[in-house]
């Protein structure tokens, strides 16, 4: 053995506002000054509270297998602990029918009264004991189009197979109805009642942007009626909203805060365009995926302005690389997983019966791609999870071992996605130099990383509340 | 421009991960002079970033790189001792399965 007064740990670094950031295997970050790692490498490092927070902190050991590696081990497992519940959350494409017409719907969603589109009895069926296979003690049943409210009988039958179905499985059960909220009729919002069904709705912000995405003239008025209608019946806690920022809504990113913030919620995902359906018609999204930063980045200044007058109100996307950044835990987002979030978290079960690994394959299909269609519920669980595609895209779902990941400090935070890769790059593996995703995704790590060091007395206290 | 690279200093995993960040702004071209050098044609993508700017951007990533690749072999015991313990139920990894 060579003479050594520390050992190294794993870790990588990144240049952050004229500062090194150094990162370990389990998300813990160190800020330390330019030319630290030479430092490390070197053994010149002195034994100041710099060396001290290195060794506490899993970068550098005295001894060469670490005092506290069980605590280590079991920290590293619970970062990785999505993967011991398997799949859980379920999705139910059940039409392709809706009664809007988005600019940029990424669901290729159909005219109101199209035939064909909608998920037999039978399809839900064999949907319902498909989920069941899951060995998932928690379970999030997801109603999903098109418009999922146009087949109220669908969704109950569906809840009711389950809740039978169920008696003897034992599972937590949770539904989610993803709704424009342009249709909750009563005997809709009946339903969600009795069962508890969570509404999760989408508004792009005021009026004007709204109903211009949509292309309707009173949509917004329909969405906020519906909303209130909403909170009614199943409780102001149980309605959340979603928004897609449009080429158009770039421009506007304090006013579709403020909306958010005048209807009475607490939290937004700031979500850019995803390039499935329609919105893949979007002709520069290099331009987009830059100007989307910028937007982010005013948005995210104000939700902060907000938070420091008493406002509470979480930006989701923070929220989630935060609590990998600050808390020993993992999260339940699909987007930002490692191993990916596709059919290790998350199933989609089509109107025609088809098994699809993400909600993002079923909009490829809709396009005639069936790259990442598992099988059909017909097959044999195992045969979906465990099939020769499953394995295809097992082979590239670990940013841990993908090139240009592998290698980035921002790693713990981020996620791999296969199925974007494919749909952005032509395949699944993708290039992480000229990845829009992945620019997008550090830039806004970066971003936060950089208040952290910049701001931190200010930005601190309110990170903190969001993810405790 | 073309630059020229001490493959004793930087080696081909080094090079080669340095060049992958690099290629979505510059087209980069290896040919290997001999046994210690190899030589990086660069053409920028964007015409606006000057030679200077060039060099500096890739002595930095390549540098980075080696950096990492230090880390990355002296801690690739460790780190298999540790993913087994957390992962492996049955591996039982310890201190003799360090190698210098």
């Amino acid at each position: 053995m060579t003479d050594k007064s520390y050992y190294l740990l794993p870790f990588d670094f990144t240049e952050i506002s004229g500062k090194e950031v150094l990162v370990n295997e389990l998300g813990d970050l160190i800020v330390s000054p330019k030319g630290t790692v030479q430092k490390i490498i070197d053994r010149s490092l002195p034994k100041d509270d710099l060396y001290k927070s290195l060794v506490a902190n899993f970068f550098i050991s005295e001894q060469i297998i670490p005092p506290l590696a069980e605590i280590y081990a079991e920290r590293l497992r619970e970062k990785k602990r999505f993967l011991e519940s398997w799949t859980g959350l379920h999705i139910f494409v059940l039409t392709l029918r809706c009664n809007q017409n988005c600019v940029y719907c990424q669901a290729s969603s159909q005219n109101e009264e199209s035939n064909g589109c909608t998920m037999s009895k039978e399809t839900m069926a064999k949907s319902v004991e498909l989920m069941f296979h899951s060995p998932s003690d928690s379970i999030t049943m997801e109603f999903q189009g098109g418009e999922p409210s146009l087949v109220p009988d669908l969704i109950e039958y569906g809840i009711e197979l389950t809740e039978e179905r169920n008696k003897e499985a034992g599972k937590e059960i949770h539904y989610v109805l993803c709704t424009n909220s342009i249709h909750l009729t009563d005997r809709m919002l009946d339903i969600c009642k009795k069962y508890g069904v969570v509404i999760s709705t989408s508004l792009d912000g005021p009026a004007f942007l709204h109903n211009s995405n949509r292309g309707k003239k009173d949509s917004y008025e329909k969405v906020v009626a519906g909303i209130e209608k909403g909170r009614k019946a199943v409780g102001t806690e149980k309605v959340s909203a979603l928004m897609t920022t449009s080429v158009e809504g770039l421009n506007y990113p304090i006013e579709i805060v403020d909306e958010y913030v005048k209807l009475g919620f607490h939290a937004m995902f700031l979500r850019a365009l995803n390039p499935y359906g329609l919105a893949t018609h979007n002709d520069n999204w290099s331009e987009y995926t830059d100007r989307f930063i910028e937007f982010y980045k005013k948005a995210f200044e104000h939700i902060l302005e907000l938070n420091k007058q008493g406002i509470y109100f979480v930006e989701e996307f923070a929220a989630i690389v935060l609590r990998k950044m600050l808390t020993p835990y993992c999260t339940g987002f699909v987007d930002l997983q490692s191993p990916a979030g596709v059919i290790n978290s998350v199933l989609i079960y089509n109107y025609d019966g088809g098994v699809y690994c993400s909600d993002e394959s079923r909009m490829l299909a809709e396009f005639n791609d069936y790259t990442f269609r598992l099988g059909s519920v017909n097959d044999k669980y195992e045969d979906l999870i465990f099939g020769k595609k499953a394995k295809e895209i097992a082979n590239v779902w670990a940013n841990e071992a993908l090139a240009g990941c592998s290698d980035c400090a921002l790693k713990q935070y981020c996620g791999a996605d296969p199925v974007r890769n494919y749909s952005t790059q032509g395949d699944m593996y993708g290039n992480r130099a000229t990845s829009l995703l992945c620019r997008k995704n550090k830039a806004i790590i970066e971003y936060l990383i950089s208040l952290i060091i910049e701001r931190h007395d200010e930005v601190m206290p309110i990170f903190r509340s969001w993810v405790s | 421009m073309t630059i020229k690279i001490d493959r004793r200093i930087y080696n081909d995993s080094v090079i080669s991960k340095a060049i992958y960040w690099l290629s979505g702004d510059f087209i980069i071209v290896r040919s290997i002079l001999d046994d210690n050098t190899e030589l990086l044609s660069i053409t920028a993508n964007n015409a606006n970033i000057d030679e200077d700017a060039i060099k500096t951007k890739l002595m930095q990533t390549l540098n980075d790189f080696k950096l990492r690749q230090i880390v990355a072999d002296e801690t690739r015991d460790i780190k298999t001792i540790l993913y087994a313990k957390a992962f492996a139920e049955d591996e039982d990894l310890n201190e003799e399965d360090i190698h210098d």
